[in-house]
């Protein structure tokens, strides 16, 4: 692959202060260095037991290869991060979670990397999934979160990016761009945003955490971590996360599973039913959602918080929305007085009269 | 032409990741050397991903090595061993930031030095590309690393970072604007 741009000079300079011979491996020198895993390899890895060190930083991959662990929601996340900053439920015990530690832990965390999926249903039995203008709402999901910046949340079907949410804090505003249509919406980001995003002290967090009934449902294993589970049910803060006519949270209710011997937050579930709102285009919605906790403090650019809308995109208009709107939906924003009723009938009209000159 | 050439790269790189499979599953059946072999086709690309978290070349062969200790203590837990360059690429990138949080003290010290140095010899352009390197995001300074550290191919980055090529060749773009921008801004000249 060559780039035709005019850097094409750093190239040479890159080549000529970066370039190191290869490092050789010496396996002789390593199984020295580590004799109890070389040991391990002489036997046979099959019949390795579980009484080994593990590790922090294993959990996090191990969990991030898990087929089981894949999804979530910017409420979630959020959630995610207060519950597990100053949750009410941890206390020293043995061998339980132990909350001091995890304060200690989690409060260095500055930024980290999410990924997973978000699944949207209808509700019933039969629970299909939703879909809208050809589009299965079944995302697979990568969010970066930054205490300075923000948080952005991008959902892709495939490998096309459907929709990206940046709710940028110092700006106070989050920008909803949908790549596909060329559109983008954005308004100023609502107090509990703020509240929520401003809030990542162990102070400010508590007072979040007071509001939320929890439950302990005991132990657990995930690919091999001993975790302890955790119930929690309607958390006022995240079901007014966004004004209702946006996105109508309602009935949260999720797991949090912490690893026991690493006093982390592994993984976090969530089932949230949502009102007729604007994100759902008026549609009552059941989402299905679980994080799984990824890279942590790694550098994030802060371009990628940008709110600005990108270039060629238009804004949403009420016309764009119409099209995607159940009938009875429009017919009860009319009534509500959010959309002029003219609007509804003249567009259902002039669609009519189009279909009628085709015909002829 | 250019279809053909994408092509073999991709039966290629189809090739090697059956070798990485066959090479795990016969160090799960207890055959050491086959994990030698697998160290030595990682070790000198997680030398470069670590180095290029941890701006130091002999912490850097330390946390690959930590980082293959990881993997055969975990390799049993790896459900996709074709894909067994990304996950020891994963790894190794945790290893190394878990060993700059246990060093923030050897950093700072590190960091004067740097300091030090870039006022008494200003004009070196040796300084200023480190410097310009180092000020990427972490993520663009893995790709440069990998790529002009040990002059890696697309194939074998793309391997160890679990990456497209396409999306290789993006990062690796946008870091040379970026370095292109602060050399700029040094006043460095071509």
């Amino acid at each position: 692959m060559k780039h035709n741009n005019g850097n094409q000079w750093i190239e040479s300079l890159l080549a000529k202060y970066l370039y190191r011979e290869p490092v050789m491996f010496d396996f002789q020198q390593w199984a020295q260095r580590y004799p109890r895993e070389a040991q391990l390899l002489e036997r046979g890895i099959e019949d390795f037991g579980r009484s080994h060190e593990t590790k922090i930083y294993h959990i996090w991959r191990l969990i991030m290869e898990s087929k089981i662990t894949r999804y979530s929601a910017a409420a979630v996340i959020v959630l995610a991060m207060a519950l597990v900053l100053l949750s009410p439920f941890g206390t020293p015990g043995n061998g339980g979670v132990v909350l001091a530690d995890i304060q200690q832990k989690v409060n260095g965390i500055e930024t980290m990397i999410i990924r997973g999926t978000k699944t949207f249903t209808h509700p019933g039995e039969d629970g299909d999934v939703f879909e809208i203008d050809g589009i299965k709402c079944h995302f697979d999901l990568v969010k970066y979160f930054s205490k300075q910046h923000g948080l952005v949340e991008e959902g892709y079907v495939g490998d096309e990016l459907i929709y990206r949410i940046t709710m940028n804090r110092p700006k106070r505003q989050t920008l909803l761009v949908l790549p596909r249509w060329k559109k983008y919406g954005t308004f100023t980001s609502t107090d509990k945003i703020m509240h929520l995003l401003e809030n990542g002290t162990p102070k400010g967090i508590i007072n979040l955490l007071m509001e939320i009934d929890y439950k302990k449902l005991g132990r657990d294993n995930i690919n091999g971590v001993e975790v302890e589970v955790f119930e929690f049910q309607d958390p006022v803060t995240f079901t007014e996360l966004l004004p209702k006519a946006i996105f109508d949270i309602q009935n949260i209710k999720g797991k949090v599973w912490i690893g026991i011997k690493e006093q982390m937050p592994v993984r976090v579930e969530g089932d949230l039913f949502i009102g007729k709102s604007f994100m759902t285009m008026f549609h009552e919605l059941n989402l299905h959602e679980v994080n799984t906790f990824g890279d942590y403090n790694i550098e994030l650019d802060e371009d990628i918080f940008d709110t600005n809308p990108p270039e060629g995109y238009t804004e949403f208009t009420l016309s764009d929305i119409l099209q995607l709107i159940p009938v009875e939906a429009k017919a009860g924003l009319a009534g509500l007085g959010i959309v002029p009723i003219g609007l509804i009938f003249w567009k259902r009209h002039r669609r009519k009269k189009t279909t009628v000159k085709q015909q002829l | 032409m250019k279809t053909q050439s994408r092509s073999v790269s991709r039966d290629m790189m189809a090739m090697t990741e059956i070798e990485d499979q066959i090479l795990v599953q016969q160090v799960l059946r207890g055959e050491p050397k086959s994990f030698g072999e697998l160290c030595r086709r990682y070790y000198p690309s997680l030398t470069a991903i670590a180095d290029s978290i941890l701006l130091d070349h002999h912490l850097a062969e330390d946390a690959a090595q930590e980082t293959l200790a990881a993997a055969c203590r975990n390799l049993k837990t790896l459900k996709r061993p074709e894909s067994f360059g990304a996950w020891v690429g994963t790894i190794c990138r945790n290893v190394a930031k878990d060993m700059l949080s246990e060093l923030p003290k050897q950093r700072k010290v590190a960091e004067e030095y740097s300091e030090l140095k870039r006022d008494c010899d200003d004009c070196d352009h040796g300084m200023i590309m480190t410097e310009a390197v180092q000020q990427l995001p972490q993520h663009l300074r893995e790709v440069v690393y990998l790529r002009f550290y040990n002059e890696m191919s697309y194939e074998q980055m793309a391997k160890v970072l679990g990456a497209t090529q396409q999306s290789i060749d993006g990062r690796l773009r946008r870091a040379k604007k970026k370095i292109a921008a602060y050399l700029a801004k040094k006043g460095f000249r071509r």
